[in-house]
């Protein structure tokens, strides 16, 4: 780097030298009390919901809520044709339905 | 030195005026009734605005609402957000006074939560600016990107507000505790001892985050400059 070019940043890092404090506004004190009175919102202030954990931990309950319906739901659809298949038999047997009581206008049966 | 009346007793039957000697704010009390001066220290004033005392509130407003204000706008660069961010640090201060412990000074305690809530409202730009970048993506670009054009610092000589635009530029490009430590010690004044306070860190550790605060900025403006 040559020497204007070391000058040149040197004359930018040293231009906060001396610098002068910055004010408040006059009505500051106003203002806040009106903030204050109105209800305080802050400024960039996100919803509990929108951060990233309470995200996540919605999402990891949502699957897991997806996942216990599923294999609950397998289970069940296992035992429930198990159930269905015992209701039909002693069904059959109760009425006396048999495979030859399935065609009952089969005209060909008793020939 | 400046002296002035608050503008309610912080005790009862008595009027208050206060100033500050070498920064440390000084109360001295005129009871009406005993006719008697006390002298009130700091403690006395936290108690004055744990209970609610408006005076005391807007005493501690009158006296640091400037040097928040000033450590806020060094740090978000806009002196409308800066006002926001100092108002809300005062709206800290009234709501959870209860929780200070008096451990450090007040105006520690300020500067802290000037710098955190200055340093918030950055955080929540720059994922307004991320957001902004993906609604564009994916063609809903009616909204600006939140660019912030070149700050100028009202403290800053007119002949050197290019050279002072291009210092905030770089600065704003700082990790967060070396901006921290850069604007309380060269905008805020604040010795090494004081800024560690704020940051609760050691003495040591600023000066460590100062250097490499300077050498980051030196980097950043050969790097432009060249």
């Amino acid at each position: 780097m040559n020497k204007e070019q070391n000058k040149k940043v040197e004359d930018i890092l040293s231009s906060l030298d001396g610098v002068q404090k910055a004010v408040a506004s006059d009505f500051f004190y106003t203002r806040l009390k009106a903030r204050m009175e109105k209800g305080y919102e802050p400024v960039g202030a996100k919803s509990w919901v929108l951060r990233p954990v309470y995200a996540m931990a919605a999402l990891v309950v949502v699957i897991l809520v997806n996942a216990a319906v599923i294999f609950s739901g397998q289970n069940n659809t296992r035992e429930d044709t198990i159930a269905d298949t015992d209701t039909f038999q002693s069904v059959a047997a109760e009425y006396a339905l048999n495979d030859n009581s399935a065609n009952l206008y089969d005209l060909n049966q008793d020939k | 030195m400046q002296v002035r009346f608050l503008p309610g007793p912080l005790l009862k039957d008595s009027i208050t005026l206060s100033f500050s000697i070498y920064k440390q704010p000084i109360f001295v009390s005129y009871s009406v009734k005993t006719q008697t001066f006390q002298l009130l220290n700091e403690i006395e004033l936290i108690q004055g605005l744990r209970n609610g005392d408006e005076s005391a509130f807007k005493y501690v407003v009158d006296n640091y609402k400037d040097r928040v204000f000033n450590t806020a706008i060094g740090i978000v660069q806009n002196a409308e957000d800066a006002e926001d961010v100092a108002q809300e640090v005062f709206i800290q201060v009234y709501r959870s006074i209860h929780s200070f412990k008096g451990e450090s000074k007040l105006s520690t305690w300020l500067y802290r939560i000037a710098t955190t809530r200055s340093l918030d409202l950055l955080r929540s730009r720059k994922s307004k600016k991320r957001f902004g970048f993906i609604q564009r993506l994916f063609g809903d670009g009616n909204e600006p990107l939140y660019e912030i054009p070149d700050f100028n610092h009202p403290g800053v000589a007119l002949d050197r507000k290019e050279n002072a635009a291009k210092l905030f530029k770089a600065i704003d490009q700082l990790p967060e505790n070396q901006k921290t430590a850069f604007t309380l010690h060269k905008l805020e004044d604040l010795s090494y001892q004081e800024v560690s306070e704020v940051m609760q860190t050691s003495i040591a550790a600023v000066e460590s985050l100062m250097h490499r605060a300077k050498q980051n900025l030196r980097k950043m403006l050969e790097k432009e400059s060249g």
